[in-house]
């Protein structure tokens, strides 16, 4: 019945109670989140909690706003004018749409990569400082380090490690991708938003990435748009399901998978459509 | 099967013919430009060739007594010679009315029987003075009259007498003449002389009326105070002025226009490097009566004229010329209209300069020894020689002697000048000009017009583009982006026109004005934004937020206002009632109301549009999820601005500036218009400038085919050409390499 058969990477998946969080499990708290374009409303009434130190998938057809809703948890919609935003998304407790919340400050938090690799043109080096430069940090041994400790982490170090001061750009797309990554790491952030990383890559360069995934839950918690129900099945300990705007279903990887509560969900993940 | 093969036919056909017309397209293209390069070197060339001569006719002439001059007439058809016997002798040089190349078609005899000529005189190119064994004188012009009665072009000769027919004594007392100079203008004859006994004469012939139509005339005899055992030079300087007296190697300077009186002495610094003590051995005027040349044993040419030194005027040597290594330079011939002369050495080498151009034109021999006779074509395009009873006629191509590299790049002195200088001045009214075609001025002012233009442009240029492309709302942006670029397309013309008339007057008047408007814009923008930032967000609402900035217009026409308001109270208060005085008089700095200021505004505006179109661009289309990434690290806007969006941008922004630099350096009109055209070297703000393309516009409507001046203005617009071309080259390798650097994906 379920053509989708979830290749384990991660074998100690602790079961959690969505529903039912200690503060101190909450990473990410979102209430009663309603987003407009216009006066076209793109996200209803969203409410979850996503846990600490966990991946979590959103997976949905196109347009059912999982990048929409990705985006606001590091207020990357504020670039867009006519977008409007309503509810709460607590971190650490505080909401981030509050007023006097400085966004740049957020972002620092709640590191991002896009669906395509986005590195400067600048060279490897300057692309993993960039997150520290803006801060300020300039001194040498700190930024050094900071480099090493960002591009091991995001499993590159050994292939670049002879060419830092090279053009990122000739870098290879998976290469980019994790190059991508490790300047978001370097910067120390609590939640690492993944906006489909691996779309514009190739199976090798994806498996990397998701191993990489893997790895990277052991220091910061994990959110991960992809509409590749596969690649959440894999890499992922939570999966919310979002349709039109709603979200339909969110629970831990494998029930969603294995015993999905709502019809909607089933028909998504057995390919009814998407 | 029939259909699909037609089609295919079809396509091919149109395949190969699109191909060849993009191809003829591109090639026809290539080809315009390199002919419009090939024309103008093909133009400039000529300027710097070297001089030619070659003889074009030599007969063999049996002159029973000495040739003391000879002359030629301006088509170079018919010569003459001038024998101690006192007569003169035309000869055809070409066949022609019952004449043969050679013959002698006629001999007047120029003294009474039994007289003889003991001297001759040449003065300039045509004037001949005469001096009979008793030491009267006698001014003669060979005159050349065409005649078409028979169909053919005849040179019919003649004689004049300007002075009359009458052999005249100069001096009162009827003593000898030795040495004898003369010059004469419409007005007045002047005869420097020295006599038999040691006296120096002046003897001035006052024209009743004028020489041209009569020769009545009053004699004036003066004595000049002068002692000397002989001399060896005398020279009246064509503008009647000076006298140069040369007794061995001094020269005495003696100026005539009142009671004749000593005003320097020349005495010339000579290389001692032989065993025999170095002199001076000719003397001759320059073209335009100011400038000697001196030549000396040493083989060399030295130009002198008077300049301006601290002490008052004085003489100065300006350059020398080395003609020969080892031989003394007997004899130098001048041009009349232009600054070239010809040297000769004892064993009959000659030499043929320019003194501005310092250019060594010709060296060849053209006789064996010393010449009897040697005289210049009226047009300067050939030479005529006597020696050994044979007449010889040369060819000269000496067109443009007054160009070198030296000349139009490096610092000339010229004449009455205190030192040397970059001067651009191509005419004059005056025939002994010397032109001076040095490039460097209109160079620089083409290069400060663009920078005072680019450094107005591209401030306001780049802060908008960024402004539009990066902050701006996109409605506002599709009307703004629009708008700006309309500006382009008005015509420059009227830019200069209104710049020039308008602009510069007002800047004149409101200088204080201008100045607070450079503080005051700025500020109030910065006062407008803050105060809208701190405003209650109920008066926000009034505006469309996208439109908000709106509200700079009246802020900035505020501040524009007041700046202007506030002009001439400052102006009475600070400088004294007048700006314009202050600068000139307390500053000391030269304010030309056409100035650089007025220049870089107005062009400044016309090359706005350039660069923020282009820039615009750039900026816009650096790709979004660049920014994205740099703003989800923490960035904030104006970070991502700076170390992001700039720096992708930079190959685009960087051809923008240059574009703007290239429309820059060739505009012409708002140049031509609103700069004064004068040329001179200064950074001042406060002066004008003469582009090399407004130079090109003004001065090639009254040049002359062919002339030195309309092949400079080409090399003007090749040198121009050049410039934008090396900008142009320069701004795309950079480009090129900023876009290896800096690309996006």
């Amino acid at each position: 019945m379920i053509s989708v058969t979830p290749k384990k990477l991660s074998e100690h998946r602790v079961k959690l109670d969505l529903n039912n969080l200690s503060p101190e499990q909450v990473a990410l708290e979102i209430k009663n989140l309603d987003l407009y374009y216009g006066n076209k409303q793109a996200l209803q009434n969203i409410s979850m909690s996503i846990p600490k130190g966990q991946v979590t998938a959103f997976i949905g057809p196109s347009g059912c706003g999982k990048s929409t809703l990705l985006r606001c948890i590091n207020r990357m919609n504020d670039l867009v004018d006519i977008c409007k935003i309503t509810g709460e998304i607590n971190l650490n407790g505080e909401n981030i749409y509050d007023r006097h919340t400085d966004v740049a400050a957020l972002r620092r938090k709640v590191g991002m990569v896009f669906q395509r690799p986005n590195p400067f043109p600048k060279s490897i080096y300057e692309n993993v400082v960039y997150g520290l430069r803006i801060t300020g940090v300039n001194n040498r041994r700190v930024l050094d380090e900071a480099v090493e400790k960002a591009l091991r982490s995001a499993a590159l170090w050994n292939e670049v490690k002879d060419r830092l001061h090279e053009s990122a750009l000739g870098l290879s797309g998976g290469q980019q991708q994790r190059l991508v990554i490790a300047r978001a790491i370097a910067i120390e952030p609590e939640v690492l938003l993944l906006d489909e990383p691996t779309s514009a890559l190739d199976p090798i360069s994806t498996l990397t990435i998701e191993e990489l995934i893997n790895d990277l839950k052991k220091q910061f918690t994990v959110v991960i748009v992809t509409h590749n129900m596969q690649q959440a099945a894999r890499v992922s300990d939570q999966t919310a399901f979002m349709y039109m705007g709603d979200l339909i279903e969110y629970s831990d990887t494998n029930t969603l998978f294995t015993t999905p509560a709502k019809k909607k969900t089933e028909d998504y993940i057995t390919g009814r459509y998407g | 099967m029939a259909i699909a093969s037609k089609s295919a036919n079809y396509r091919k056909v149109k395949n190969s013919l699109a191909k060849w017309i993009i191809t003829l397209g591109g090639i026809s293209v290539l080809f315009t430009l390199v002919l419009i390069f090939m024309y103008l070197l093909y133009v400039i060339k000529p300027i710097f060739e070297s001089a030619k001569v070659d003889v074009t006719a030599k007969f063999v002439i049996n002159e029973e007594y000495k040739v003391l001059a000879t002359g030629v007439d301006e088509l170079k058809e018919v010569a003459y010679s001038i024998t101690e016997q006192g007569k003169i002798n035309f000869y055809q040089l070409v066949d022609g009315d019952g004449h043969k190349a050679g013959d002698k078609i006629l001999s007047q005899p120029l003294v009474a029987d039994g007289e003889s000529l003991a001297q001759l005189i040449n003065v300039g190119q045509k004037q001949k003075l005469l001096i009979d064994s008793a030491g009267n004188v006698q001014l003669i012009v060979p005159s050349f009259t065409a005649n078409f009665t028979s169909g053919k072009r005849v040179i019919i000769p003649s004689i004049r007498y300007p002075l009359g027919k009458e052999y005249l004594p100069i001096d009162e007392n009827n003593a000898a003449i030795t040495k004898l100079s003369f010059a004469m203008d419409d007005e007045k004859a002047i005869f420097v002389a020295f006599t038999q006994d040691n006296r120096l004469i002046k003897t001035t012939l006052l024209a009743e009326d004028d020489f041209n139509y009569d020769t009545a005339y009053d004699v004036q005899y003066q004595e000049i105070d002068y002692e000397a055992k002989q001399v060896n030079d005398i020279l009246v300087s064509s503008g009647l002025s000076m006298a140069f007296v040369r007794q061995n190697d001094q020269v005495a300077v003696f100026s005539l226009d009142y009671e004749p009186e000593l005003k320097a002495t020349i005495i010339p610094q000579l290389a001692q490097n032989k065993s025999t003590p170095n002199h001076i051995t000719s003397m001759a005027l320059l073209s335009g009566g100011s400038s000697i040349l001196l030549g000396d044993d040493n083989g060399s040419v030295s130009q002198w004229f008077e300049v301006a030194t601290d002490e008052g005027r004085e003489f100065k040597e300006i350059r020398r010329f080395k003609v020969s290594d080892n031989e003394p330079i007997t004899a130098i011939y001048t041009e009349q209209y232009r600054k070239s002369f010809y040297t000769e050495t004892p064993s009959g080498e000659m030499g043929m300069f320019y003194t501005t151009s310092e250019a060594d034109l010709w060296r060849g021999n053209l006789h064996q020894g010393n010449a009897q006779a040697l005289s210049i074509a009226p047009r300067a395009d050939g030479l005529v020689v006597f020696s050994n009873n044979e007449l010889a006629i040369f060819s000269v191509k000496n067109e443009h002697p007054e160009v070198t590299w030296q000349a139009l790049w490096q610092e000339v002195w010229y004449e009455s000048y205190p030192e040397p200088e970059f001067i651009w001045q191509s005419t004059s009214g005056s025939d002994d000009f010397e032109a001076k075609f040095s490039l460097v001025p209109i160079s620089f002012g083409t290069i400060k017009a663009a920078s005072y233009a680019m450094m107005f442009a591209v401030p306001i240029a780049l802060t908008a583009a960024i402004y539009t492309a990066y902050f701006m709302t996109p409605g506002m942006r599709r009307k703004v982006k629009p708008t700006i670029e309309m500006m382009e397309a008005l015509p420059t013309v009227i830019l200069g026109f209104l710049a020039g008339l308008w602009l510069a007057p007002i800047i004149e008047i409101y200088l204080p004005a201008i100045c607070l408007l450079l503080v005051f814009i700025p500020s109030s923008v910065f006062i407008t934004a803050f105060s809208w930032h701190k405003l209650p967000r109920k008066y926000k609402t009034l505006i469309p937020e996208t439109w908000a900035p709106i509200i700079l217009i009246p802020a900035i026409l505020l501040a524009s206002y007041a700046a202007f308001a506030l002009s001439p109270v400052l102006e009475l208060h600070l400088f004294g009632g007048d700006v314009r005085q202050y600068i000139t008089n307390d500053l000391g700095i030269s304010f030309d109301q056409r100035n650089a200021l007025v220049v870089g505004i107005a062009m400044g505006f016309a090359v706005i549009p350039t660069i923020f179109s282009m820039a615009e661009d750039a900026i816009f289309s650096v790709p979004r999820h660049l920014t994205s990434g740099s703003l989800a690290l923490g960035a904030t806007q104006w970070q991502t601005l700076i170390k992001v969006v700039l720096l992708t941008a930079s190959p685009g922004i960087f051809s923008a500036v240059m574009m703007g630099l290239g429309r820059a350096v060739g505009e012409t009109m708002i140049v031509l218009m609103a700069t004064g055209n004068t040329p001179i070297l200064d950074w001042s703000i406060f002066q004008g400038m003469r582009t090399l393309a407004a130079n090109i516009a003004v001065e090639m409507p009254e040049s002359e085919v062919g002339s030195s001046h309309y092949r400079i203005l080409f090399l003007a617009a090749f040198v121009l050409f050049v410039f934008t071309f090396v900008v142009n080259t320069l701004a795309e390798f950079v480009r090129q390499r900023l876009r290896e650097k800096y690309s996006s994906l």
